[in-house]
C-alpha cells in the first residue's frame, strides 16, 4: 500500500450523520481555525491550530493535539487526551465539531439488493376507505333526526384532516431525524390507529350493553391510551429502529401520564356532579348477552346498596371515601 | 308545569323590588278591610332572619299573635335559615309600630310549612282561630282578608276569596284567589270577623292571583301540642326534622300501598298509573312535528304536588311515574336503541353535594318469569339525604327488550322515602310492566 494512499476526513454530527466529507492525499493534515491549516474549522471553540492527523509507521492514523486550550477528546468522552489512535469506528471531538477519519481501505457494507418495491397504495386507500367508512357508519347508527349531508361530510372531512395533520406531523419528525419521510408507513400506522380507535370506541359501547357491565364505557379511555400509545410507539420505530428501548420506556410513561391524570380528574369530576352510573346508552335488544336477573335478585341488590349509601351519607362531602370507585355487582 | 314559589320570604325574591315603603298610600280598599286591618294591626308581626354577623336580613317574612304568651305563628319556610343554621343566623320581628325585639324559636311543621315562634314580652292582643274553618265548613266564594308585608314595603291587607282545598294535593291547602306576594309567607288569612282561615304560604308562578294557603287547624293542632323548649343543638333540629320527614313519607306511602296501580296501554304494552287523584298527569307526543319525528314518541307524566320546603336548597317529598312508548318509522334497530337511550334517563330533581350523597346504581337485564311481561333492562338507582338518616331518593327506569323498533320507558322517581318504602313500590312498579290485555 501506498504510504500517501488518500485520507478522508468527515465532518459528521453528534449523532454520526455525515455533514462534509474532505479528501486528503499526503500524511498529515493540519486542522484548525486558521488559514494555515489543510482543514479550516469555523468552530469558535476550535485554536487556530488545534490538531493534526499523521499516519504512523505502522500505516495507522493518529490524531495528535497541537496547540489548544479546550484540547482533544475521543467522541462523547470527558477525558482529555493528546493524541487518539483511529480507527473506522470512533470519532473526535475539538471545540463543537467531531471528526472521523478513514482512510481508502475502509470496509464497507456490503451491497443491498433492490427488492421489488411493495406496491403499497391498494392497502393505504383500502385503509384510508375503511377508516372514513367506519366513521361515517358510526354517524348514520346515531342518527336519529333527518339524515343530513353535512352531518356526514363534516364526520368525514374532520376524521381524514385530524389524521392528515398527524401523518404530517410524522413525516416532519421523521424527515428531521432519520433523514427520510417514510410517507408510506405513517400513513398506513396513522390509518390504522385511527380505525382501531374508531372501532374500539364502538365496540365498547355495544359490549357495555349486550354484558351489562359499565366498566367497559366507564374505563373505555384507558383502552383508547393505550391504543394510542402503541401506535405512537410504531410511528417512533418507523422513524428509526434506533434507541428502541427508551422510545417504549418514554411511551409507556406518557400514556400511563395520560390515563392517570384522566382518572384524577375523572374522580375529582365525582365529587362535584352527580354521575348516575348506569349504561346510558341502549342497544338494539339482540345484542343482549348478559343473563336475565330475576326481580328477586334484581330487587335484592338493590337493597344492598343501601350499605353503601348509608356508609358515604357519614362522609363529608368530596372525602376520599367518596371517590371510591364503584364496585359493579 | 306547576311551580309553586315556595320561597316567599327568600333574599332573591325581594333584590327585584329593594323600592322602600311609600308614604301616602291611597285609599282604594273597602271599608270592611280597613276595619279588619285596624283589628288585625297590633297582632301582626314582620319575621325577619338576621345573618348574625352583619345584622342585616337575608330574608324576611310575616307572622301573626295567636297566644296571650306571646306565641306567633309563621311559616317553617320563613325561618328555616334560622332552623337549619341557629349559629349563622338569629330571628327579628317588627311590629307595625316599629317596634323590634328578638324570636325563639318553639316548633316546626315541615309537612305543613309552619313554624310556632315566641316574641319576648307576654300579653299583646292574639287572633283566634275560625270555628268554621277548623272543621272544614267554609264556603267557596267567600271573602278572605290576607295581611303581612309584601316584599318589605310595610303592612298590607289584601282583599281574596275562599276557593276551598287545592284538588290534585295531597297536602291539603286552601286555594285563595288574592295577590300574595313574596314577603307575605306566614302572615294570616282571615274571614271579615278576624279570625284566622289559613296561613299565607305560595303562590303559583305564571297564575294570575292564584294563592294558597295552609289550613288554620294545622297552626290549631301544632299550638295544641305540648311544647318542650326546642333544644337547638344542630344534630338535634336535623333528627327532628328526619323524624317529620320519615313520619310523612310513611303516611304518603301507606295511602299509595292500599290503591291499585291502575294499567294504561301504550301500544302493545302497559304500564302502571298514577294510582290516586293528588296526582296531576300530563300527556305530550312528537307525533304532529315538522320535520316528521323519525320516531313517534308518546309520553306521559304523573306528578304529586307535594313537594315540602326543607331548604333553599332542598325540596322533598316529590313523587314522579312516567312513560315514554316510542315506535320507530324509518329508524334502523340501532338508531332506535340510540333514539331511545334519550329517554332512558331518571326523572328526578337536582342534586346537591351538601345535601346528597353520590348516586349509586344497579342494572340488569330482568326477565320476564311470567308470559304476559315482556323482558326489561332494569336500572335502580338511589342516593341517601346526609342530614336525614333513613331518606333516600331513589329512581326505578326500565325499558322494555322484545323488540327492536318499539319499546315503553317507564320511569318512577321517588323522593325522601324510607328504602323499604322505595323497594315495595319499586317492586309493584316493575311487575306492572306488561303487554297489554
Amino acid at each position: 500500500m501506498p504510504s500517501s494512499a488518500a485520507l478522508w476526513i468527515e465532518i459528521v454530527s453528534r449523532h454520526g450523520h455525515l455533514l462534509q466529507r474532505h479528501r486528503f492525499e499526503r500524511d498529515e493534515v493540519r486542522i484548525g481555525r486558521g488559514y494555515d491549516n489543510d482543514l479550516i474549522l469555523d468552530d469558535p471553540f476550535v485554536a487556530p491550530r488545534h490538531v493534526r492527523i499523521v499516519r504512523g509507521a505502522d500505516n495507522a492514523l493518529l490524531a495528535e493535539e497541537v496547540e489548544s486550550a479546550n484540547g482533544l477528546y475521543e467522541g462523547d468522552g470527558k477525558q482529555r487526551v493528546a493524541r487518539i489512535a483511529l480507527n473506522d469506528h470512533n470519532s473526535i471531538r475539538i471545540g463543537r465539531t467531531y471528526l472521523r477519519v478513514r482512510d481508502a481501505a475502509h470496509a464497507v457494507a456490503p451491497e443491498r439488493l433492490v427488492k421489488a418495491r411493495i406496491w403499497a397504495w391498494p392497502l393505504m386507500v383500502g385503509l384510508a376507505i375503511a377508516m372514513v367508512g367506519v366513521q361515517l357508519a358510526s354517524t348514520w347508527l346515531h342518527q336519529t333526526t333527518e339524515p343530513r349531508m353535512a352531518d356526514y361530510a363534516s364526520a368525514a372531512l374532520t376524521a381524514c384532516l385530524a389524521v392528515a395533520v398527524w401523518i404530517a406531523m410524522w413525516t416532519i419528525l421523521s424527515r428531521i431525524f432519520s433523514g427520510r419521510a417514510r410517507f408510506q408507513r405513517h400513513l398506513i400506522i396513522a390509518v390504522s390507529g385511527f380505525l382501531v380507535l374508531l372501532v374500539f370506541y364502538e365496540l365498547a359501547e355495544v359490549g357495555a350493553f349486550a354484558l351489562s357491565q359499565r366498566g367497559l364505557t366507564a374505563y373505555r379511555y384507558v383502552g383508547l391510551w393505550l391504543v394510542v400509545g402503541f401506535f405512537t410507539l410504531l410511528h417512533l420505530r418507523a422513524i428509526s429502529a434506533s434507541h428502541s428501548r427508551f422510545k417504549a420506556g418514554a411511551v409507556t410513561a406518557i400514556t400511563v401520564a395520560a390515563i392517570g391524570m384522566q382518572t384524577v380528574a375523572g374522580l375529582q369530576a365525582r365529587a362535584t356532579t352527580d354521575l348516575q352510573s348506569y349504561v346510558r346508552r341502549l342497544k338494539p335488544p339482540e345484542f343482549r348477552l348478559a343473563g336475565p336477573q330475576s326481580e328477586e335478585r334484581f330487587f335484592a341488590a338493590a337493597q344492598g346498596l343501601k350499605k353503601t349509601l348509608d356508609r358515604w351519607r357519614t362522609e363529608q362531602p368530596g372525602e376520599i371515601g367518596d371517590y371510591a370507585v364503584d364496585d359493579d355487582d | 308545569m306547576w311551580l309553586w314559589c315556595l320561597a316567599l320570604g327568600a333574599a332573591l325574591c325581594l333584590d327585584a323590588a329593594a323600592a322602600g315603603p311609600r308614604e301616602g298610600r291611597p285609599e282604594t280598599l273597602s271599608s270592611a278591610a280597613k276595619g279588619v286591618y285596624a283589628a288585625a294591626r297590633p297582632r301582626l308581626l314582620q319575621i325577619r332572619t338576621l345573618l348574625g354577623s352583619t345584622e342585616r336580613q337575608s330574608s324576611i317574612g310575616s307572622g301573626f299573635l295567636v297566644s296571650a304568651n306571646g306565641f306567633a305563628i309563621t311559616n317553617y319556610h320563613v325561618v328555616s335559615q334560622y332552623v337549619l343554621e341557629p349559629n349563622t343566623y338569629r330571628l327579628e320581628y317588627t311590629a307595625p309600630d316599629g317596634k323590634r325585639g328578638s324570636l325563639r324559636l318553639i316548633a316546626f311543621d315541615i309537612a305543613n310549612d309552619l313554624a310556632i315562634v315566641q316574641l319576648d314580652k307576654a300579653g299583646q292582643p292574639f287572633f283566634e282561630f275560625e270555628k268554621r274553618a277548623l272543621s272544614d265548613r267554609m264556603s267557596r266564594g267567600e271573602r278572605l282578608y290576607s295581611m303581612g308585608n309584601p316584599l318589605d314595603v310595610g303592612f298590607t291587607i289584601i282583599e281574596g276569596t275562599y276557593n276551598g282545598r287545592v284538588e290534585r294535593s295531597y297536602n291539603d291547602r286552601i286555594h285563595f284567589s288574592g295577590a300574595l306576594n313574596p314577603g307575605m309567607s306566614g302572615g294570616p288569612a282571615v274571614s271579615s270577623d278576624n279570625r284566622v282561615v289559613g296561613v299565607n304560604v305560595a303562590k303559583r308562578i305564571g297564575g294570575e292571583m292564584m294563592s294558597f294557603l295552609v289550613p288554620a287547624r294545622f297552626a290549631a293542632q301544632l299550638l295544641s301540642r305540648k311544647h318542650a323548649p326546642v333544644a337547638l343543638s344542630p344534630e338535634a333540629i336535623r333528627a327532628e326534622i328526619g323524624r317529620q320527614l320519615t313520619d310523612w313519607q310513611a303516611g304518603l306511602y301507606k295511602a299509595l300501598g292500599e290503591q291499585v296501580l291502575p294499567a294504561r296501554a301504550f301500544g302493545p304494552y302497559q304500564g302502571p298509573d298514577s294510582p290516586a287523584a293528588w296526582f296531576s298527569c300530563w300527556a305530550r307526543t312528537n307525533a304532529e312535528q315538522i320535520p316528521r319525528p323519525r320516531a313517534v314518541l308518546q309520553s306521559t307524566n304523573c306528578n304529586t304536588e307535594t313537594s315540602l320546603f326543607v331548604a333553599g336548597d332542598l325540596s322533598t317529598g316529590q313523587l314522579r311515574v312516567a312513560h315514554s312508548y316510542a315506535k320507530s318509522v324509518d329508524l334502523n334497530d340501532f338508531q332506535f336503541a340510540t333514539f331511545l337511550s334519550g329517554q332512558f334517563q331518571p326523572t328526578w330533581f337536582g342534586w346537591n353535594r351538601k345535601r346528597h350523597t353520590r348516586t349509586r346504581c344497579h342494572e340488569a337485564f330482568v326477565g320476564a318469569q311470567v308470559k304476559d311481561a315482556p323482558p326489561l333492562r332494569a336500572v335502580w338507582c338511589a342516593r341517601a339525604y346526609r342530614d336525614f338518616e333513613g331518606l333516600y331518593d331513589v329512581s326505578v327506569l326500565a325499558v322494555t327488550q322484545d323488540r327492536a323498533s318499539e319499546a315503553l320507558v317507564s320511569r318512577l322517581s321517588m323522593h325522601g322515602v324510607s328504602y323499604d318504602n322505595a323497594l315495595q313500590l319499586g317492586k309493584r312498579f316493575l311487575a306492572e310492566i306488561r303487554f297489554a290485555q
